[in-house]
């Protein structure tokens, strides 16, 4: 019944938004920003109910433990989490050398004309649809990836590590090529920031356009931090690029990037369809969806205050 | 100066010369890398894409025939592509209508201590996994599908079905996954796009503007979206395009919402999406459906280039 009042109120109350905008605008404009905090405060309510079950069967063990047999309805989301953290902490290695790359090569390196032209690739990327990454990686990166890797590691130790073309590493290098946008896009606008007196004053005192260049990445290094934090968000939430390369290895526990592994968001969007012939299942994915959102709203919430904290 | 130091001083000239031209070249290599793979991508796709199309039947039969089975010679997407046509447009247009005020509110009434919470909010929730909010509509779905049937939806259905063969295709008792739950997950990921864009277009109008747009327009309300809109129309124009660029693509909101489907159906039911055909079709073993995910992928980042060039021309 709550569920129903909740989608059938909600149009009557965008309509008397916009009603109300017109007899007093500034409590119209309230009811939308009142709107969008509800619907996080909702969301995170809804994943605590739909856990439930599991946690209060469990406790916290199902955040603690590292298995995965609904045959014997065992859960634990450890392996998965060690999962997103290994494949962010690729991706985010990758990504920042990139995304600072992409900022001094737009400000710096080249000509106006192309400027544009170069944002708008960038920008680009971040459009892509994430299947279609998934798609590329699946046929071309993780292939490509298991030669080069298992190439190197045999003239290094003399033995393939690479097991599979499909790894948390494949997954992390993947996911690097995804967010860099993201972090590029908070870099360059922090970078755009340097005030002008600042920016003559390093030339005034003959620096090159490199030294000049990396004194301006560190006035602008609160940016460089909030871009970190928020290229992590993304990485750790990505879904289905993710889950097309990591491998879908679901219960067992590794921590070694060139195995096939699992993450949070891919071990939902791959066991999610079958989660309704199991009783606990679906609350313990759902559990992993809340340690998701709870990640999310933490990392933004750092990273927001690191933005904000530069600006004033 | 003496030609011993001067010697000294263009030798260290020339060293920092060196490591100008190494430390640029190193960002410069950095920042080609970031866009290098899109080309790789975008090729990929076409090349396979193109030939795929073409075994599979031509392009007219792709964009119309329902996909190939295992055992299928030729096949196309078409419940796909209208199922994503269909919850791209409502969602885009949900998106846009709420978007847009909330976005004014967080860009013209930034002292308010209220808008800094809806402007945290906002940026929370665009950087928010998609599948969480896939899963937050699936969730709110489950709860209200029965009431909403027996209540509403049943009634209202065998009340409208006289207007013709069309109704139930569009207006109906609601399963579990259906074309309109997709549609809402489209809706909240686009909303923050949207209002984030028309924030920084409001917020970046000049004082002198803003004092002019109060004083002729008479009303607050013909002020900020009738004279002051046409000053940022065009940003919000690229942002609402953009925003539908990129919830034409997604694939993770729409794994529990409006689930897939391999024929033409009412969207009151599991409904088809491009996206979704990709990610199904990549995984299977089957080779004419992997090539028929290809075919659907160049598809698809047609209509993404598209609106991503119309927007970066009128932009």
């Amino acid at each position: 019944m709550l569920g129903f009042l909740l989608v059938v109120l909600l149009i009557p109350y965008l309509i008397a938004a916009y009603a109300l905008l017109l007899v007093k605008l500034k409590w119209g404009l309230r009811q939308f920003g009142a709107f969008i905090v509800a619907t996080i405060g909702l969301l995170t309510a809804t994943f605590f109910v739909e856990a439930y079950p599991i946690i209060e069967r469990d406790g916290l063990a199902v955040f603690l433990e590292a298995r995965w047999d609904p045959v014997r309805e065992s859960y634990g989301v450890i392996q998965a989490l060690t999962g997103t953290v290994l494949t962010s902490a690729v991706a985010i290695a990758l990504a920042m050398p990139m995304a600072l790359g992409v900022a001094v090569t737009i400000n710096e390196i080249l000509p106006a004309r192309l400027k544009g032209i170069f944002g708008s690739l960038v920008d680009l990327t971040a459009t892509m649809p994430t299947v279609i990454f998934g798609l590329w990686g699946l046929f071309v990166l993780g292939p490509f990836l298991h030669d080069v890797v298992n190439s190197v590691s045999r003239f290094l130790v003399g033995d393939d590590v690479m097991t599979s073309p499909y790894t948390l590493f494949t997954a992390g290098v993947l996911l690097a090529i995804m967010i860099t946008p993201y972090a590029a896009a908070v870099i360059r606008e922090g970078y755009a920031l340097v005030p002008k007196p600042v920016e003559e004053a390093i030339y005034a005192m003959g620096a090159t356009k490199f030294e000049a260049a990396l004194i301006k990445l560190r006035y602008a290094r609160n940016y460089i931090f909030g871009g970190f934090f928020l290229a992590l968000g993304r990485a750790m939430g990505e879904t289905v690029a993710v889950a097309m390369v990591v491998g879908g290895n679901f219960s067992r526990f590794t921590t070694n990037i060139f195995e096939s592994g699992i993450t949070i968001s891919s071990l939902i969007a791959l066991q999610f369809p079958n989660a309704a012939a199991y009783q606990y299942m679906v609350p313990a994915l759902f559990a992993g969806a809340l340690l998701l959102t709870l990640f999310g709203l933490a990392i933004n919430a750092v990273a927001i205050y690191i933005i904000q904290r530069g600006q004033v | 100066m003496t030609a011993k130091s001067h010697n000294r001083v263009r030798a260290v000239d020339a060293e920092r010369r060196v490591i100008n031209w190494l430390g640029l070249g190193l960002f410069a290599f950095l920042g080609v890398a970031a866009v290098v793979p899109l080309f790789f991508i975008i090729g990929d796709v076409y090349i396979k894409g193109i030939d795929a199309i073409n075994s599979l039947g031509g392009l007219w039969v792709f964009l119309t025939e329902l996909p190939p089975t295992p055992f299928d010679e030729s096949g196309g997407i078409g419940p796909m592509l209208v199922g994503t046509l269909y919850m791209t447009a409502l969602g885009a247009l949900l998106g846009i209508a709420v978007g847009f005020p909330l976005g004014v509110y967080i860009g013209e009434m930034r002292r308010e201590k209220f808008a800094n919470v809806a402007r945290a909010g906002v940026n929370v929730l665009v950087e928010f996994p998609t599948i969480v909010i896939g899963l937050f509509v699936y969730a709110v779905m489950s709860l209200a599908k029965e009431d909403l049937n027996r209540y509403l939806l049943g009634p209202l259905s065998s009340a409208i079905s006289p207007l013709g063969e069309w109704v139930p295709w569009f207006i109906g008792p609601l399963d579990g996954f259906n074309a309109y739950a997709g549609a809402v997950a489209l809706t909240l990921i686009m909303i923050p796009y949207v209002a984030l864009i028309t924030a920084s277009a409001y917020a970046s109008v000049e004082q002198p503007l803003r004092e002019a747009a109060y004083a002729t327009a008479g009303r607050e309300f013909n002020a900020l979206f009738v004279v002051l809109r046409k000053a940022v129309s065009r940003a919000v124009l690229t942002a609402a395009l953009l925003g539908t660029a990129k919830i034409a693509g997604e694939t993770a909101p729409l794994l529990f919402t409006a689930f897939g489907n391999f024929y033409y159906a009412p969207f009151t039911g599991p409904t088809g999406a491009v996206p979704l055909w990709v990610w199904y079709a990549a995984q299977t073993p089957y080779d004419v459906q992997i090539v028929s995910a290809y075919g659907a992928a160049a598809v698809l980042l047609t209509i993404i280039l598209t609106i991503f060039i119309i927007a970066r021309i009128r932009g």
